[in-house]
């Protein structure tokens, strides 16, 4: 159940994906207070991945209900069941697999 | 019934290997066992939980069966905790924790990884966790990685781990009564458990298997040894922020706010802060 709020804290691509939605209890506060620590346009480009066109390209300056009700379905509703996240800095590609990503390193890249 | 003294061990293999064999493994094995005797969260942990300001994003080093991703039980959706673990058969556990089987996010992963973007989370808890880790470098490590992992200005941490002083409530003792512990280095035990024979086995037939967990018992002032030295390699301060009319050049702390034994355990509570000019 990989969410885009995941997805946005590690910084990967996604691939191959099968997707389910959940829904989940709407909390402005929590989506205004989390906000700030969005990369945007990463998260925009993997909604757009995953099949979801609502948000806009620029965080708007008026943090409206219909945007925060986009903005929530799409950080905590989709959920990547089956998939690949990959890593654009250490090439690496990580399964998902029943909802739960694979993020082991082969030993050697620990440090 | 005396409690019993638990057996000392030695590391004496590669810190990976000897890892994989003496707990992963062995956590995948008993994971719904050990999950059914792990739900009621402990009132300090609760209490951190619920005192995280709302939008607040957090990771728990160390998940298990994800008995804290609930939580705070008053107000769960002011906060989201992401779940890390190593056991695949725990983190589909952890996966649904909580009563309304509600899905929780969970990754499975290395806690001594760095695959988060630095200093994106809120806060960091690693709970009964440190203490699998087989070589004092490697619980440094560990420290040092929650540390990288939360915000420099604000960042909350809360880490425990078993203590070598047990309390009566315990059913084992870590050294016999005329062992002196006192060099602040801790012990390495062996810790069984034992796996009932499963439901539905012939009576007579099943022998109960045990389990034979490592774990780095702890000894006083040594959890707050690991901050300090985890803190020193990422050249970092270790006490609270500079006064206002002290001069400010720029600079990163953690300040210990609690450090303490409760029932069997020893933790430290951190706070991070961060002169501003360093980190724009």
């Amino acid at each position: 159940m990989v969410r885009l709020i995941t997805h946005n804290l590690l910084a990967c691509h996604f691939r191959d994906v099968q997707i389910e939605l959940r829904e989940a209890e709407f909390n402005p506060e929590f989506l205004k207070g989390f906000m700030p620590k969005l990369e945007w346009k990463a998260l925009v480009d993997a909604a757009r991945q995953l099949g979801d066109t609502t948000l806009p390209l620029e965080v708007p300056e008026m943090l409206d209900d219909e945007f925060l009700k986009n903005l929530h379905h799409v950080l905590l509703e989709i959920h990547v069941e089956e998939g690949v996240m990959s890593c654009p800095n250490c090439k690496h590609d990580y399964p998902i697999l029943n909802g739960i990503p694979n993020m082991l390193l082969a030993e050697h890249e620990i440090g | 019934m005396a409690p019993k003294v638990l057996e000392s061990t030695l590391v004496s293999e590669d810190p990976l290997s000897y890892e994989n064999e003496n707990v992963h493994t062995i956590y995948d094995e008993i994971a719904s066992h050990f999950s059914s005797t792990r739900y009621k969260p402990w009132p300090v942990i609760s209490a951190f939980m619920s005192s995280l300001s709302t939008g607040w994003v957090g990771l728990d080093a160390g998940t298990g069966n994800g008995k804290y991703l609930p939580l705070p039980l008053d107000h769960p959706t002011d906060i989201f905790t992401i779940g890390l673990d190593r056991s695949i058969k725990l983190l589909q556990i952890a996966r649904t924790a909580g009563e309304f089987q509600q899905t929780r996010e969970v990754v499975w992963g290395d806690i001594l990884g760095h695959g988060w973007r630095s200093g994106i989370f809120d806060y960091a808890i690693s709970i009964a966790t440190i203490h699998h880790l087989a070589t004092h470098e490697r619980r440094v490590q560990a420290v040092r990685r929650l540390i990288e992992s939360v915000s420099p200005h604000h960042g909350r941490i809360l880490i425990y781990v078993w203590a070598i002083e047990q309390d009566e409530l315990s059913k084992r003792k870590i050294t016999a009564d005329d062992e002196a512990h006192s060099d602040g280095k801790g012990k390495d035990v062996i810790v069984p458990w034992v796996l009932a024979p499963q439901k539905g086995a012939h009576k007579n037939s099943a022998e109960p298997q045990v389990f034979n967990r490592y774990y780095h018992m702890f000894a006083k002032g040594e959890l707050s040894g690991l901050v300090h030295d985890a803190a020193g390699g990422l050249d970092i301060d270790v006490g609270p922020p500079p006064a206002l009319d002290e001069p400010l050049s720029p600079k990163r702390g953690v300040e210990i706010i609690q450090d303490d034994w409760e029932r069997s355990n020893y933790y430290v509570e951190l706070k991070c802060w961060a002169i501003p000019e360093l980190l724009i």
